[in-house]
């Protein structure tokens, strides 16, 4: 059996319950309330102590590292694969899974929690909260939500505005020659930009337009369509987890 | 065809990761090195091959692969040799695992510090409009926010102590990741441990107090046993800057003995 220990279906979290739904597994759902800081006390920061959000537990092994256990799932249950055969069709995957790690998941997720943050923080004792966030054992951890509480500061907005424009480019050049984004395969790939794209008519509308972006809109509506991914965007607590957002993982420090 | 690898010396990072899987799977390339002091990478005919600007880039059937770590794979899976992933799948996942860590967590730290201290050599009698004309053509914003950083000198303290404790934090993590097994991943030899040698001498350079015999032991038994290995051994003799980590020198006498 397998067990994987999840926040809302949006980002890391939405990519490992949609690869678990297109491979049609079997797997016990355990939402972890991010907000609640429930991600830093037992069971999972004793099973993947320091790691984010999903954590996969398989066979007594916890594993964690959202685009190494996509992987591990396409490897361990090779039917309806998710990576494409060739060995430059899935160099090209891993390099879109290497993007949305870098560069997509960090500036969508910024941008997610400065929109959303609000109605989260409205609904909490800041005080309390405060002094939850001092109290998180692991200073990673800890240095995220403390930079995430203050709100992030104009640069990294920026920075993070100008990678999803660049980002939303190289998606819709990429679908002009292909059906999907490593090929003739819908693959994890596709998962892994999905789970943040899903974010942008929310975010900033204005970049995604039929005149602008049709193959992006195309693609986004192919996946949204998909009965797996469906099921997966249902397994959080939302009503549209894309209008939730937690801290958002670190940008790249030093490029 | 004709297997081609663009890449700097000195052999470490990412250059020295594609390299050194190259060699431990076997396969013959052409080496293609560029002048980074010189800038090559930033000029039109290496932009054609990788338009970000980075090394390395292999061209295998006349068409360019980028990125260090997908590279490494395409390598494993593209050409018949030794396995360079662990067969075992919960492995193969830490494998994977350990090379993000080593790329964008504990890398940067150790480039951030490191770039700090060889920029100004590095850009040396250079105009400051030529290295700022130089930097402005650098592709990646993130790159080009490094530069401009290290040039200037302007990385915020706080941000250079915070790589140090993510240094001092990491060498603690390898070092018990060696104490469950023989290799970094586990029981098999990987590109993890590709990865790290690549720039363990960096890390052993900038920051000797995290890596010694009292405090890292067992890295210090896996460089001996990295710098054993036939490939390792190649790698060496075809750099023109020998990049060893300081510390190897005494791991090695301490196997031996």
């Amino acid at each position: 059996m397998l067990d994987v220990y999840h926040a809302e279906p949006t980002g890391a979290s939405a990519r490992v319950l949609i690869v678990l739904e297109e491979k049609a597994l079997e797997f016990r759902s355990h939402y972890v309330d991010v907000l609640a800081l429930e991600h830093c006390r037992a069971p999972v920061a004793e099973l993947a102590p320091g790691e984010d959000l999903p954590v996969l537990v398989r066979g007594g092994v916890a594993s964690a590292g959202v685009s190494a256990v996509c992987e591990l799932l396409d490897e361990a249950y090779p039917e309806r694969p998710l990576m494409p055969k060739g060995a430059r069709d899935r160099w090209c995957a891993r390099v879109w899974q290497k993007h949305v790690d870098d560069v997509i998941a960090p500036a969508v997720s910024g941008l997610a929690w400065q929109a959303y943050r609000e109605r989260f923080l409205q609904s909490v004792t800041r005080d309390e909260l405060e002094r939850s966030v001092e109290r998180i054992e692991a200073l990673d951890e800890r240095v995220r939500w403390r930079a995430a509480l203050g709100g992030y500061g104009e640069e990294q907005l920026a920075r993070a505005d100008a990678r999803v424009e660049e980002s939303l480019l190289r998606v819709e050049t990429t679908l002009s020659a292909n059906e999907w984004l490593a090929g003739p395969l819908f693959s994890l790939a596709d998962i892994a930009v999905f789970a943040y794209f899903k974010y942008l008519s929310g975010l900033c509308g204005a970049r995604l337009s039929e005149s602008r972006t049709p193959r992006t809109l195309t693609w986004l509506r192919a996946v949204s369509q998909r009965s797996p991914v469906r099921a997966a965007l249902a397994r959080g607590r939302a009503h549209d987890p894309f209008t939730t957002a937690t801290p958002a993982p670190e940008p790249i420090r030093w490029g | 065809m004709a297997i081609e690898l663009y890449f700097f010396q000195p052999l470490g990072t990412n250059s020295g990761r594609v390299f050194l899987a190259l060699i431990e799977k076997g396969v013959p390339f052409i080496e293609r090195e560029l002048d980074g002091v010189a800038f090559e990478h930033l000029r039109p005919a290496y932009l054609a091959i990788n338009p970000r600007g980075q090394v390395p880039a292999l061209v295998h059937d006349g068409r360019p692969l980028t990125e260090g770590a997908p590279i490494c794979e395409y390598i494993d899976e593209a050409f018949a040799g030794p396995a360079l992933r662990p067969a075992d799948l919960d492995e193969r996942c830490t494998m994977r695992r350990w090379c993000r860590y080593l790329d964008v967590d504990l890398g940067r730290a150790v480039m951030m510090i490191h770039w700090n201290r060889i920029v100004p050599a590095f850009v040396g009698a250079r105009s400051p409009e030529e290295v700022e004309r130089i930097i402005a053509s650098v592709p990646d914003p993130d790159r080009r926010r490094a530069w401009r950083r290290a040039y200037l000198q302007q990385t915020p303290p706080e941000e250079l102590a915070e790589s140090h404790r993510r240094i001092a934090a990491g060498a603690a993590r390898i070092e018990q990741a060696l104490a469950r097994g023989p290799w970094l991943a586990g029981r098999s030899f990987s590109l993890a441990d590709i990865d790290l040698l690549s720039f363990y001498a960096f890390l052993a350079k900038w920051s000797p107090e995290v890596v010694n015999e009292l405090t890292t032991p067992r890295t210090l038994d896996w460089i001996a046993r990295m710098e054993e290995r036939p490939a390792v051994r190649e790698l060496r003799a075809r750099s023109r800057m020998p990049q060893r980590a300081p510390v190897s020198e005494r791991g090695a006498v301490a196997a031996r003995a």
